[in-house]
């Protein structure tokens, strides 16, 4: 089968202008797209740079976008990229969130490892045992496990909506090497883990839209694991006064009434006491109230009638602790 | 319209917090909307049923107020129809999670049994787009359309949970109706489905708490994006997704320094327009974003019959 691949290429040391370059290979059907690239390096072009490791889809190297869509080179058909090609070639580029190296090569450093260090993602464990192992109290946990398949691929990060508009968030894949190193018992730093993770630019950020799952090639599920860190913080009190403020009026309101009263939750999130934030609401309620929407204030927020019920189901499980 | 017993378009209403609260304007026109359509919305099955956590309470205790919404539409015998992606997307994980005979068991009777509830596991939820497909039919939806879209170039905005996570929300047995749900629906109206960049991500309306300069980065792409490929109006069956979109919409002009002026409408307020109903009975004067020259251009001022 012959195939195209358009290649957006950049040489670090001539620095000259970012060009495409297609290349045509013969493949067969089952080849996978890194097995095309290295015969492309191997037959037709040795100036040719991309990463790629175990071939296997183990290693998690050889990520790069491919038809607009991040993926992982040795795990793609290209006879499945190529259906999917539009322009009459299957689109090459290095992961987008990054810079541009070399060809297909991104830096990894400036994005992943710096994100990756500002979570310091290891066990800085309580007194260990004398007599034996320092086993995990309780024994496996599934969620732990998974989350150390990470390869550091990238893809989620890649498919990360928050990314496109602010790269400086911490993204996805640090967060889930971080819920790794906070949901492990062993470790002696919770607390301050959370707490610096919900600095700006931390968890609080993400928008849990599921995109990190979507892109996961391991099925660890980022987002649920980010889901998790908030359950953790939120229960420690450990997030920025206005996230905790609103996680808490979210539950009271629920609590109480079986249903959310928005315009209790939009007033509790700044706090009673905080003129300039409920100043700033002013404006959006104003407006609001003029076109006839309502959210109308908790003291009109009328029970459901099986509120009772639901403020049962929240005292069983606030009394798991 | 019976399939297994099953009258089809026979559901367990549920329509969440916001259709009660910030978006009133989508209860109503669900209502109409439903009416014509022949949808029987049962809305005693789930009076009593709580907020599905929206994915800001914890599992632990939104899955046991979700386990309870679904038993009561089991013992009601119903389908739980939905009108808001958010409490569909929660919804669904946890009928995932429910899935699990231990798992469902332990909140059974931890949480259920005290109010003599038990769940079976066997709830169907179905958002009101895909029970516009899945039950009703486009073909017969297309039949009804009197005042046809002529050809509006309407971007259609899902939002984050109707397509996600993949495998939950558009599994293999409903790829050929959920893939395209919208850009379908915009089409049988009549109108043009425009693809923009941000169709499928977030509105960035979950973080407007904690960053709002990146929430309304969002905003502003994606809609500024859907303004230089042409289109008119955007389309979203997520109230959320609506309460930023046009809600903060004048934000995201201040923090883009650009005018947006892009008129979004809910899922039923589309169909609404096509079938009929008139802009008042639609509640377009809801919106923060004006939708006047809309109106005009297309007479949604007058309520039109068959």
């Amino acid at each position: 089968m012959e195939v195209k691949f358009a290649v957006k290429r950049y040489d670090p040391i001539t620095n000259a202008d970012k060009s495409t370059q297609t290349y045509t290979a013969e493949v067969d059907e089952g080849d996978m797209l890194l097995d095309a690239l290295l015969q492309i390096r191997d037959e037709q072009d040795p100036t040719l740079a991309f990463r790629g490791s175990c071939r296997t889809g183990f290693c998690g190297d050889c990520t790069m976008t491919v038809n607009g869509k991040g993926a992982i080179a040795c795990r793609t058909k290209v006879k499945k990229a190529w259906d999917g090609a539009d322009d009459g070639a299957i689109e090459l580029e290095p992961l987008k969130m990054s810079r541009q190296m070399k060809d297909l090569v991104y830096n990894a450093r400036e994005f992943h490892w710096n994100k990756f260090r500002a979570v310091e993602p290891w066990v800085d464990p309580v007194q260990a045992p004398s007599d034996g192992e320092h086993l995990v109290p309780g024994g496996h946990d599934k969620r732990l496990t998974e989350s150390m398949r990470c390869t550091q691929c990238g893809l989620c990060d890649q498919g990360c909506t928050v990314l496109v508009v602010d790269k400086t968030f911490v993204g996805p894949a640090a967060l889930t090497k971080a819920y790794r190193v906070v949901a492990d018992e062993r470790d002696s730093r919770k607390r301050q883990r959370l707490d610096k993770l919900s600095l700006p630019r931390g968890m609080w950020d993400c928008t849990h839209c599921f995109e990190a799952s979507e892109h996961c090639p391991k099925y660890i599920e980022p987002t649920d694991r980010i889901f998790d860190l908030h359950d953790m913080a939120i229960k420690a009190e450990a997030g920025p006064p206005k996230v905790v403020h609103h996680y808490k009026s979210f539950a009271a309101s629920v609590k109480a009434h079986g249903w959310l009263d928005e315009g209790r939750l939009a007033i509790e999130t700044e706090g009673y006491t905080n003129v300039k934030g409920l100043m700033k609401l002013l404006p959006f309620a104003v407006k609001a109230a003029v076109k006839g929407k309502r959210p109308m204030p908790y003291m009109l927020h009328k029970k459901r009638p099986g509120a009772e019920h639901i403020k049962k189901i929240f005292e069983k499980w606030e009394s798991q602790g | 319209m019976t399939t297994n017993g099953r009258v089809k378009t026979k559901y367990a209403f549920y329509p969440g917090c916001v259709s009660k609260g910030g978006c009133p304007e989508l209860y109503e026109a669900v209502m109409k909307v439903a009416d014509k359509l022949g949808f029987e919305l049962d809305h005693e099955a789930l009076e009593s049923a709580g907020c599905t956590g929206a994915g800001v309470l914890s599992k632990e205790v939104s899955d046991p107020i979700n386990a309870r919404t679904f038993a009561m539409a089991e013992a009601a015998g119903m389908e739980i129809m939905t009108i808001c992606s958010t409490c569909q997307g929660i919804m669904t994980q946890a009928h995932h999670r429910l899935k699990d005979e231990e798992y469902r068991t332990m909140i059974n009777r931890r949480f259920l049994a005290e109010e003599g509830l038990v769940y079976k596991g066997t709830t169907v939820i179905r958002h009101m787009l895909w029970a516009i497909i899945e039950d009703f039919g486009l073909d017969k939806l297309k039949e009804m359309v009197v005042r046809p879209l002529n050809g509006l170039p309407i971007a259609h905005f899902y939002g984050c949970y109707m397509k996600r996570p993949p495998e939950l929300m558009v599994p293999a047995e409903f790829k050929k109706t959920r893939k395209t749900a919208l850009e379908d629906v915009i089409e049988a109206l009549g109108g043009k489905a425009v693809k923009t960049s941000g169709r499928g991500k977030c509105c960035g309306f979950p973080i407007l708490t904690s960053n709002e300069d990146n929430s309304m980065s969002m905003l502003g792409d994606h809609t500024l994006d859907a303004k230089a490929k042409g289109v008119r109006a955007m389309v979203t069956p997520c109230p959320l997704c609506h309460l930023q979109l046009d809600g903060k919409q004048a934000d995201a002009e201040a923090h883009k320094g650009e005018e947006i002026d892009m008129p979004i409408f809910h899922l039923p307020q589309l169909v609404g327009l096509a079938l009929g109903f008139s802009a008042k009975e639609m509640n377009l004067q809801r919106h923060l974003v004006p939708t006047k020259p809309l109106e005009e251009e297309f007479g949604w001022a007058v309520e039109v019959k068959a």
